[in-house]
């Protein structure tokens, strides 16, 4: 059995529990994917799409990463290099013994999303969260309405996710899949520009959104998801921010009253214009 | 009430600690802050002490477990369970309410933390009334009684050169009973609280707070701080905390110590990114904290108003200054 949200509360939360990396992805330049088992090859916990789970390599350090699938007997996370921990992740080899403690969070409404057209938008590496709730809407495929994907990368390298992107996702009933990368590149036939604009070209009509990318996607993609008149409910995102605890006591992941690793990482733009813009 | 003359707490502490570990306030190496007794201790009764009893729960750096780390091998063990009950003797009632916010934050909302609800169980609170303010205390503008703390097992009341002793939960009347044969039951009134120096009217500050965000207000308040977090060091109610690794060799042990949203590593991300970039930011972060998020999502205060970042704060930041200006801006 995996250990389910309410276990965690029972043992220490604070003290993550030995597991094992069992495969690695290299997604792009600078993003791989872990697959991560207890050392009895189990789940290490049953996420929810959306949740968190806290990451370590203990000598060096333990991070904060959303946890973009989960399979029978592991859980997965697709992580970029860009600090001293997630650097040294990208040098370990498949075998390499971690600590893990999670989930933590809210994760994304899945039972409000029930029945409705899902329009999926993602920046870089901001599809790894998202992805949690595409595959579990593909595993539920009948609890959802179209699935629709618009996501976007600097180039062709940098796309998170390859195989779901050409392969497994076209090939879903009732899904559509748009790719786009910034510039032109030699070997690219597909479409060119800034997600943003992409998604008001693409002119999907969904009955929720869920984005999550870069700072500078979400501020210019959110005007374009008013022109199409969603209400501020079906706007669903995700962040981050620096955590250190997990569970709304370290202090630092606050907006105004709300801890993101708590009371998040899942918000709705109409929670969000309730908080002050500090994130 | 049940009293002892000031010159025999040293034989009723001496009593307790036969059976627990009896932090008292006291003066060390010229800082007054709680320490366990011992034979020669030099008491602190006279003021509250500067350094509050947080540390007894939330030490400043606290060992969490233990882990070895060699190659591809990872081993997480934790660290064997401390033991024994404590007795916190003299605590303020501004202290006492630090220790109700502590509570919330530590015991509430989905998770407990285990380390510190050992340490809390473990304890036995023993209040201790005011009856001089000092010249920065302002806790009964802060919905506090300085004669009678919050949570505390046993009340202690100062009545001059004896102290009066009122047992409030069962575990106060137990341990009471311990030290029965050193107290004498006698009629005594509880003197009267002297006039506060310092004030601060709180009342529609957090509401108002819901709309001053992108007051300007803040440039001015952030002005002369200079981010040292002395405030937040002193502060009974402070809870923020890092996490972190001490690692020799092949072996390490994760730490937590205290941390404070002043400092720019507090927030700044992997990658760079800084949701509170500058002191305006983080300024702003903490007084928010104490007197408009806390309340919102606990329902008190995070300020019981113990005056000790008023008394250290090196370009005297004052929080009642800043409540006032809160109150007085448009």
């Amino acid at each position: 059995m995996a250990v389910t949200a309410e276990d965690v509360k029972k043992i220490n939360p604070l003290v993550p529990i030995r597991a094992k990396v069992i495969k690695i992805v290299q997604e792009t330049p600078d993003v791989k994917t872990f697959h991560i088992s207890t050392m009895d090859d189990k789940k290490p916990f049953d996420p929810m799409p959306g949740q968190l789970g806290m990451l370590s390599l203990p000598a060096i350090g333990e991070a904060m990463f959303s946890v973009t699938n989960k399979g029978e007997s592991h859980i997965e996370m697709a992580i970029k290099s860009v600090g001293q921990l997630t650097e040294a992740l990208h040098e370990i080899e498949v075998g390499q013994e971690v600590g893990i403690r999670g989930p933590y969070g809210n994760g994304f409404p899945v039972d409000y999303c029930k029945g409705k057209d899902i329009l999926f938008i993602g920046g870089g590496i901001g599809l790894a969260p998202v992805r949690s709730l595409i595959m579990h809407c593909i595993k539920n495929r009948d609890d959802y309405g179209k699935l629709t994907v618009v996501y976007g990368a600097r180039s062709k390298a940098d796309l998170c996710f390859k195989e779901d992107l050409f392969e497994n996702w076209p090939k879903v009933p009732n899904m559509d899949v748009f790719v786009t990368i910034d510039r032109e590149e030699e070997g690219w036939d597909g479409h060119v520009g800034f997600v943003p604009a992409y998604v008001e070209e693409l002119a999907p009509k969904p009955q929720v959104t869920v984005l999550c990318g870069p700072p500078v996607m979400i501020k210019f993609t959110l005007p374009t998801l008013q022109k199409m008149n969603f209400k501020d409910q079906d706007i669903i995102t995700t962040l981050e921010l620096r955590m250190k605890c997990g569970i709304g006591k370290c202090g630092r992941c606050n907006i105004g009253s709300c801890y993101v690793c708590l009371d998040g990482p899942v918000f709705t733009m109409e929670q969000l214009k309730d908080l002050p813009p500090e994130y | 009430m049940k009293t002892v003359l000031k010159t025999k707490l040293p034989e009723l502490f001496e009593k307790l600690a036969n059976n627990y570990t009896v932090f008292v306030p006291a003066k060390i190496e010229g800082i007054s802050r709680f320490a366990p007794y011992q034979n020669g201790l030099e008491l602190a009764l006279e003021e509250n002490v500067l350094m509050p009893p947080k540390d007894i729960f939330f030490p400043q750096t606290e060992k969490m477990y233990k882990f070895k780390a060699k190659d591809q091998y990872l081993e997480i063990e934790d660290l064997p369970p401390e033991e024994g009950q404590q007795v916190i003797f003299g605590v303020r009632s501004c202290d006492l309410k630090s220790i109700d916010c502590l509570d919330q934050v530590f015991l509430t909302k989905g998770f407990v933390d285990a380390f510190y609800q050992d340490k809390r169980d473990r304890s036995i609170l023993i209040g201790l009334s005011c009856v001089k303010p000092m010249e920065n205390c302002f806790c009964s503008s802060m919905g506090v009684d300085p004669q009678k703390g919050v949570g505390a097992d046993i009340q202690a009341y100062d009545l001059g050169d004896k102290v009066g002793f009122e047992a409030i939960t069962e575990k106060g009347r137990e341990l009471l009973g311990k030290i029965e044969t050193l107290l004498v039951e006698e009629a005594a009134s509880v003197p009267a609280v002297e006039k506060f120096v310092l004030t601060a009217d709180i009342e529609g500050v957090p509401e108002k707070l819901k709309n001053m965000f992108d007051h300007p207000i803040w440039d001015d308040i952030c002005r002369k701080c200079l981010n040292c977090s002395v405030c937040a060091f002193v502060c009974p109610t402070c809870h923020c905390f890092d996490i972190a690794s001490e690692v020799r060799g092949e072996d390490g042990t994760k730490i937590r110590c205290w941390d404070t949203c002043m400092f720019d590593e507090y927030t700044r991300m992997a990658g760079g990114h800084q949701p509170r970039p500058g002191k305006k930011e983080r300024v702003r972060n903490r007084f928010m904290h104490k007197l408009r998020y806390f309340p919102e999502r606990y329902d008190m205060l995070l300020c019981t108003g113990c005056g000790r970042c008023v008394a250290k704060c090196p370009v005297n930041l004052d929080i009642t200054a800043v409540i006032r200006k809160i109150k007085e801006a448009e």
